[in-house]
């Protein structure tokens, strides 16, 4: 089996989830020969140099990553041409015969999503999911101060962020993948997601609530302790429809220390 | 919109001879001042091209208002408008948008309880919110850049050059998070790629959202980047993967309001030397995030 032969099955399976493949998509080869044969399929949040690197160590020479490769939303390489991590990445792919290719659109698509599905099990909610909203978890009420506390040790995040008042109680949770965090509106508690533009939305109307005395929160888990769980139910669902080759969820892990 | 000194003249004219003149504290005569009369002097000395598109217009309030006071701030949130609102600056100049979306407009929260409680204080206090972002981030030397580096302590170390890098007396990761903290007002804490025992020497500093393209090109001469928001999928990968390809840089990431609140704070320095009439004052936006202790 190609390459281009398992990114065929995997089309034809979303296929007949019964979603279209989109004309425009991220969701294609980003380095490596397609008409390579596969002997391994790593998936992961991100295909950074050090999942690479396990990667090929591990012998999953094609690599299933939800987020970019080269540092931008459509894989463009202009700019990086001259650039001395850019060449050795691309050297190390070359070199270990690896085939990066992204699958994050048609991801999405699946239902249950399964970047919201993972990050759920990872959290230890997946029994509080609302049967008429993907993103809405109703929790037993607690406050904001214990929930932060308890998202933060759960995931052992070491960057996780929050803005709100920490002891306004909070109940209903509307979650979202990645830099898809929810609206936060009067009827939601708290969003949680991966990541967010510090201005132009929630947080402003996070610290406007609070001033306006009906506080509402937003908590910011970091863009792959958001999505990276996700990968492993995209691995547990390539296991359906491929066995010929082993198949492995290689985390990309958070990239932040912890500097406090 | 009209610019230029002789429209500025013009309407200053106009509007202080409309709206009579004011008396000021100690029966000195002052020029009446409304709100579009302080932009007018902007858009005339910030001495860069006035846009023909642009974010930097009147997002609340009434321009022909008097104005008793300025403040600016990163962000003009509920509580930098009451803290405007009670020191009397009627005419708040921010750099980030008000109302949740990066147009101001109110989209699907227009009936939200908590925008129409902004806009009822807004209307209550008879407050002015100008949009100051494009034409204030396009000034060379970059203001943003230069604030954060004056903020931190290192006018003297900045490269002529190049006034987004600095050149510091070795040090660590750790010993610059460790220097930021004593200098910033910084709340939820900073996230950093790279080890903590990495040398430093060289620093690019990037206030605000952190582009690749500068990054990938001030890098090359820097150990750690300071910045404002990066993008995981950009900046951060990429930083993150400089330590595999064997050519080590770090960043310490400081949040996009910290990041900016010195930039804002000098913006106040500038419009004191054109509004000699009112107060200016910066009103601190404040680090909007906390960490949970685990």
């Amino acid at each position: 089996m190609t390459g281009r032969e398992l990114v065929a099955r995997i089309q034809q399976k979303v296929a007949a989830e019964g979603i279209a493949w989109r004309t425009e998509t991220r969701d294609t080869f980003k380095a490596g020969d397609p008409e390579t044969v596969v002997r391994g399929i790593a998936t992961t949040g991100m295909a950074t140099f050090d999942v690479l690197q396990r990667a090929a160590a591990a012998g999953r020479n094609f690599v299933v990553t939800h987020e970019p490769t080269f540092y931008n939303d459509k894989d463009l390489t202009d700019g990086l041409d001259a650039d001395p991590t850019y060449l050795a990445k691309q050297r190390f792919i070359a070199a270990n015969g690896l085939v990066i290719w992204r699958f994050h659109d048609h991801a999405h698509a699946l239902r249950p999503d399964p970047l919201i599905a993972g990050s759920a099990r990872a959290l230890g909610w997946t029994q509080y999911a609302s049967p008429g909203d993907p993103k809405l978890y109703v929790l037993p009420p607690t406050s904001l101060r214990a929930l932060a506390t308890d998202v933060a040790r759960r995931l052992n995040d070491h960057a996780l962020r929050v803005v709100g008042d920490p002891d306004m109680r909070v109940r209903r949770i509307a979650l979202g993948p990645g830099y898809g965090v929810p609206t936060l509106t009067a009827d939601i508690d708290v969003v949680i997601g991966g990541e967010a533009a510090e201005a132009g939305g929630n947080a402003e109307y996070a610290l406007d609530s609070a001033a306006a005395g009906r506080p509402r929160a937003m908590i910011i888990l970091g863009h792959m302790m958001s999505e990276d769980h996700g990968m492993q139910e995209v691995a547990d669902w390539l296991h359906t429809f491929v066995s010929q080759v082993p198949i492995q969820f290689i985390p990309a892990g958070e990239p932040f220390a912890n500097a406090q | 919109m009209a610019s230029g000194a002789d429209g500025v003249t013009r309407r200053t004219f106009v509007v202080s001879g409309a709206a009579a003149l004011v008396t000021a504290g100690g029966g000195r005569r002052a020029r009446a001042l409304t709100a579009r009369d302080v932009v007018a002097r902007i858009q005339a000395h910030v001495g860069v091209p006035w846009r023909d598109t642009t974010v930097d217009t009147f997002k609340a309030g009434n321009p022909d208002t008097l104005v008793t006071g300025i403040a600016t701030s990163v962000m003009a949130t509920l509580d930098v408008l009451r803290h405007a609102a009670a020191a009397g600056r009627n005419l708040i100049i921010t750099h980030e948008p008000t109302f949740y979306t990066g147009a101001d407009e109110a989209g699907p929260r227009a009936n939200d309880p908590v925008y129409l409680a902004k806009q009822a204080f807004i209307e209550t206090h008879r407050l002015v919110i100008w949009r100051f972002a494009d034409h204030w981030l396009a000034r060379r030397p970059a203001e943003f850049t230069r604030a954060l580096g004056d903020a931190l302590g290192w006018t003297a170390r900045r490269d002529p050059a190049n006034d987004r890098l600095y050149t510091v007396p070795e040090t660590t990761v750790a010993g610059v998070a460790a220097h930021i903290r004593t200098h910033l007002q910084i709340r939820g804490g900073l996230r950093v790629v790279g080890r903590a025992d990495a040398p430093v020497r060289r620093i690019v500093l990037s206030p605000g959202t952190t582009d690749m393209a500068s990054t990938v090109a001030n890098l090359r001469d820097a150990d750690l980047l300071v910045s404002g928001e990066p993008r995981e999928w950009e900046v951060v990968e990429y930083v993150a993967d400089t330590a595999a390809a064997g050519t080590p840089r770090s960043m310490i990431a400081i949040g996009r309001i910290v990041s900016e609140e010195p930039g804002m704070r000098a913006c106040a320095t500038w419009l004191r030397t054109l509004v000699g009439e009112v107060p200016v004052e910066a009103i601190a936006t404040g680090d909007p995030y906390w960490r949970p202790a685990v």
